[in-house]
């Protein structure tokens, strides 16, 4: 019984509570379903539905007080220790809640709690088996979290929690997150219509009710990888936006299972065919969201990636979960294969059905590709010693699949069903061809001389061009309605360019610029212009001047920052867009113009022509620093400092204010007698030591920057913009096409009634 | 048939592309290695060690970083040159993992990619209090 009480102790218990009723109310659920199935009765389904609305409430109350204790600040629970801290401004507790492994789960289960109540609405006839496999999927979360509590406590009140990884600490990184964990959600929701489907042997109608889940599924992984990648490149400042890290890849990989699955579910509705495969691909898409988590949140790739989390103990759980699911998918898959209907294949060689087929196998194909080569470390530690694939292999590959890609697309829209003549193509291709031939004659006139480079430009072109013709023929015919497919053709054509244009002919050069000294980097000229001291919530920044002979110079403030409570200097890159190219302006190193002092109490250093004691900290600089500390009002503090400067010395106070409500940190420069100025840009009152920083003392200040132009890189962002539009008009049309069914159906059994 | 050849051809092509991923997968495979291995330089490879405190600077002239990685467990140390924009995180990494190849020239091994890794301080690993 102690062993109990010793551990309710050591649980925040409204949050666990919470937790644990979730827990109890899915079960519920499931039990209530299973009822259900049973007997047929009513009674039992109202009472599953009912616990499911409590599950959900819930965990949504579980969440609500995870963000209220990050709200607070509490940092008697471990978790708001681990990842938040005073200094964090509000919005970035946010951050906090998905920044541990606890906290992002707890963000499914959120989003798939909520996902749940719609899903059962939009379920049909079979609601019961599919919102038992649904409940199920949660469930596992749901004990994942029961076993490693985020609400546990550390038995005693620390005074500020540990921080937030200064990474994370950035708008992007409010956002991103949660949008990818809804993707992750919705992954279930196919998945759990195919197996109800399997298990209940009804194999008719759930993919029309899975087929607006499956695109939706489809556009909020699209969007959540889209500003992934849009973070990568604005704020990470290594010049990309996509690097084949382990991450990035476990979001890929559903993503592109997922596009196979809206195709073959599209052939399903409009041929009757890939009956078989849909179920196969809505179990791919779930399992490889389980697998990439498994591969991120569990420690085996930690030594390969750049954001992978170490092992919390969640691996176990993790394996039994993604072990759990593919055993019982593979279970449903094999027992029903032969009973599943199919329909022959009988259409020609030239015709959309055939097209879709070698499209679906293609992306199919570089999907499994790219978890190979996500999962090298684990494949080969089999073998030796465990390796991973460089992005050269990424690289590699998917040119070829993205050449094929393209070629099948251009074909598309040209394709019916029923077959088509090659005469009959080939006519209707002349203007996009004409198109295609004239951008990639331009392309290879301004730079690209590689063979294989100019193949893809003509067919992602000639992919580009076919598909926007068919866009505005359906327009002109029926409205934006049935457009969105070839719509999100168009945005892959568009992406390919970019990608082709700005990953392969960027241009970077690497400049040192000494203040004030113009460089001179291809037509451009840079001038380092000043450097911008910290200024509330905005970071240092340093202005740098670009101008070009007979235009507009105009200015880039890449930064260089320290986070203040870790020390690490980070860095953001500046970028300048313009319509056919972006300048990319990333910094590297700066030097202040000094050596940066640091002095403990005594001691004394020399800045440029200066000799500088540091005799101790003023506490009462303005008020009593420690009794303001202790009602965590702001506070500030003086240094006290002896300057020697030409046979001179002066006692000199520069100031460190800091305000613990807010995190924000004020270091007023103060002015030397003879020029320059004083900054303390650190404190650290563990061994009592002070840093100076002094501006326009000795040496000029040099900033190194890396600037990189990028060709076309805005199609790769308007590209995606236009898959994510032309998926969402699909969504729309295969809502509107459920609902029209529905209420056939329903006027069906009206008029049988009367 | 002609389906058949169809089906033969598309076989065909699959198998091809197969082994051109083979190919490449073990070509582009970057095995973690010790400092002596890496130091053959004959291929791309992966060490870890942690940085070696102050061994840090930017060289001007060659567009470079330098630092100093020590392997934690043989105390081996091995030069590192870096030609790009210096990761967040750098100087507070407890581990520094460096992709690339041994330059036997210059005697420094010369890293396409830096994975920073600072886990203990964000992850809190070693904050368990309670029993």
């Amino acid at each position: 019984m102690s062993h109990v009480s010793s551990y309710l102790s050591h649980l925040f218990l409204p949050g666990a509570l919470a937790l644990w009723c979730a827990a109890i109310f899915a079960l519920a659920t499931m039990w209530g379903y299973a009822e259900a199935l049973a007997t047929g009765q009513d009674g039992a389904k109202v009472f599953a539905r009912r616990s499911y609305g409590f599950f959900a409430f819930s965990i949504v109350l579980t969440a609500a007080m995870m963000s209220l204790l990050l709200m607070m600040r509490d940092f008697r629970v471990e978790y708001v220790y681990q990842y938040s801290g005073m200094d964090l401004p509000t919005y970035y507790q946010f951050s906090a809640f998905w920044a541990g492994q606890k906290g992002s789960f707890l963000i499914w289960l959120f989003w798939g709690a909520l996902l749940g109540l719609l899903v059962r609405r939009t379920a049909g006839p079979n609601e019961p088996a599919i919102m038992g496999v649904y409940t199920l999927t949660l469930m596992g979360l749901v004990f994942i979290l029961v076993r490693e509590n985020p609400f546990v406590m550390l038995g005693k009140t620390p005074v500020d929690g540990v921080g937030l990884n200064p990474l994370l600490q950035d708008n992007w990184m409010v956002i991103h997150p949660p949008i990818m964990f809804i993707g992750y959600a919705a992954s279930a929701i196919p998945f759990s219509f195919a197996m109800a489907s399997l298990w209940r042997r009804k194999y008719d109608g759930w993919a029309e009710r899975a087929f607006p889940w499956a695109l939706g599924g489809f556009l909020v992984l699209g969007t959540a990888i889209t500003m992934g990648g849009y973070w990568a490149y604005k704020t990470l400042g290594w010049g990309g936006y996509w690097g084949w890290d382990p991450v990035e890849n476990a979001s890929f990989i559903p993503f592109l299972f997922g596009t196979t699955m809206i195709h073959g579910l599209h052939m399903e509705r409009a041929r009757g065919r890939y009956r078989r495969a849909n179920y196969v691909f809505a179990f791919l898409t779930y399992i490889s969201v389980l697998y990439g988590t498994f591969l991120t949140r569990s420690g085996v790739l930690a030594d390969f990636s750049v954001h992978s989390f170490v092992d919390l103990g969640i691996s176990g759980w993790l394996t039994l979960l993604l072990g759990g699911f593919t055993l019982l998918g593979l279970f449903l898959l094999i027992l029903r294969w032969k009973e599943i209907p199919t329909e022959p294949n009988e259409d020609p060689f030239l015709s959309r059905g055939t097209f879709m087929v070698l499209a679906t196998i293609t992306i199919l194909v570089a999907a499994v590709v790219i978890t190979a080569g996500t999962s090298a470390p684990l494949l080969t530690k089999v073998m030796s010693n465990p390796s991973q694939v460089g992005p050269s292999f990424y690289n590699r590959v998917s040119l070829p699949i993205a050449i094929l890609i393209a070629l099948l697309l251009s074909l598309v829209p040209y394709l019916s069903w029923r077959g088509n003549k090659f005469s009959e193509i080939a006519r209707k291709m002349i203007y996009p061809g004409l198109f295609a031939v004239a951008v990639t004659i331009a392309a290879a006139v301004w730079k690209v001389h590689d063979v294989f480079h100019l193949v893809f430009i003509l067919l992602a072109t000639l992919a580009l061009a076919t598909n926007l013709q068919k866009t505005v023929g359906k327009y002109r015919v029926s409205g934006l309605r049935g457009a969105g497919g070839y719509l999100a053709h168009v945005g892959v054509g568009v992406i390919l360019l970019g990608i082709i244009a700005s990953s392969g002919y960027d241009e970077s050069t690497k400049v040192t610029l000494t203040q004030g000294v113009p460089r001179k980097v291809g037509d451009l000229s840079f001038t380092f212009q000043r450097f911008i001291p910290r200024h509330g919530f905005e970071k240092e920044r340093m202005e740098v001047l670009v101008s070009r002979p007979g235009q507009k110079p105009f200015l880039v403030y890449p930064k260089l920052f320290m986070n203040l409570r870790t020390k690490q200097t980070m860095a953001n890159p500046d970028v300048r867009t313009t319509l056919f190219q972006d300048l990319y302006v990333s910094p590297i190193d700066f030097d202040p113009g000094q050596p940066r002092l640091q002095l403990a109490k005594g001691a004394s250093g020399r800045i440029g022509d200066m000799d500088v004691k540091f005799t101790g900290f003023d506490l009462q600089a303005q008020g009593n620093a420690m009794v303001a500390m202790a009602a965590g009002k702001p506070v500030t503090i003086g240094a006290k400092l002896a300057v020697t400067r030409g046979g001179k010395t002066v006692d000199l106070e520069p100031l460190y204010q800091l305000d613990p409500a807010s995190g924000q940190v004020k270091t007023p420069p103060l002015l030397l007698p003879g020029g320059g100025a004083l900054v303390v840009s650190g404190i650290n009152a563990s061994n009592g030591a002070v840093q100076l920083d002094a501006t326009g003392v000795a040496s000029p200040m040099k900033l190194s920057v890396d600037v990189t132009r990028k060709p076309l890189i805005q199609l790769v962002w308007f590209g995606l913009y236009i898959i994510i539009l032309g998926g969402g008009l699909s969504m729309v049309q295969r809502l509107r096409e459920v609902r029209v069914r529905e209420r056939v159906a329903e006027a069906k059994a009206g008029r049988k009634a009367a | 048939m002609k389906k058949n050849r169809l089906y033969l051809f598309g076989g065909l092509l699959l198998l091809a592309f197969a082994g051109f991923s083979f190919t490449t997968f073990t070509d582009s495979m970057t095995p973690y290695v010790s400092y002596q291995r890496a130091r053959q330089g004959d291929r791309i490879v992966q060490v870890a060690g942690a940085l070696e405190k102050g061994s840090y600077s930017y060289a001007e002239a060659k567009e470079s970083l330098y630092f100093t990685l020590k392997d934690p467990k043989t105390k081996e140390n091995l030069r590192v040159r870096y030609k790009g924009v210096k990761p967040g995180n750098f100087e507070d990494a407890i581990s520094i993992v460096a992709i690339g190849r041994y330059d036997d020239k210059t005697k420094e091994f010369e890293a396409q990619k830096l994975l920073v890794k600072c886990p203990s301080k964000y992850q809190g690993a070693e904050v368990k209090t309670y029993s």
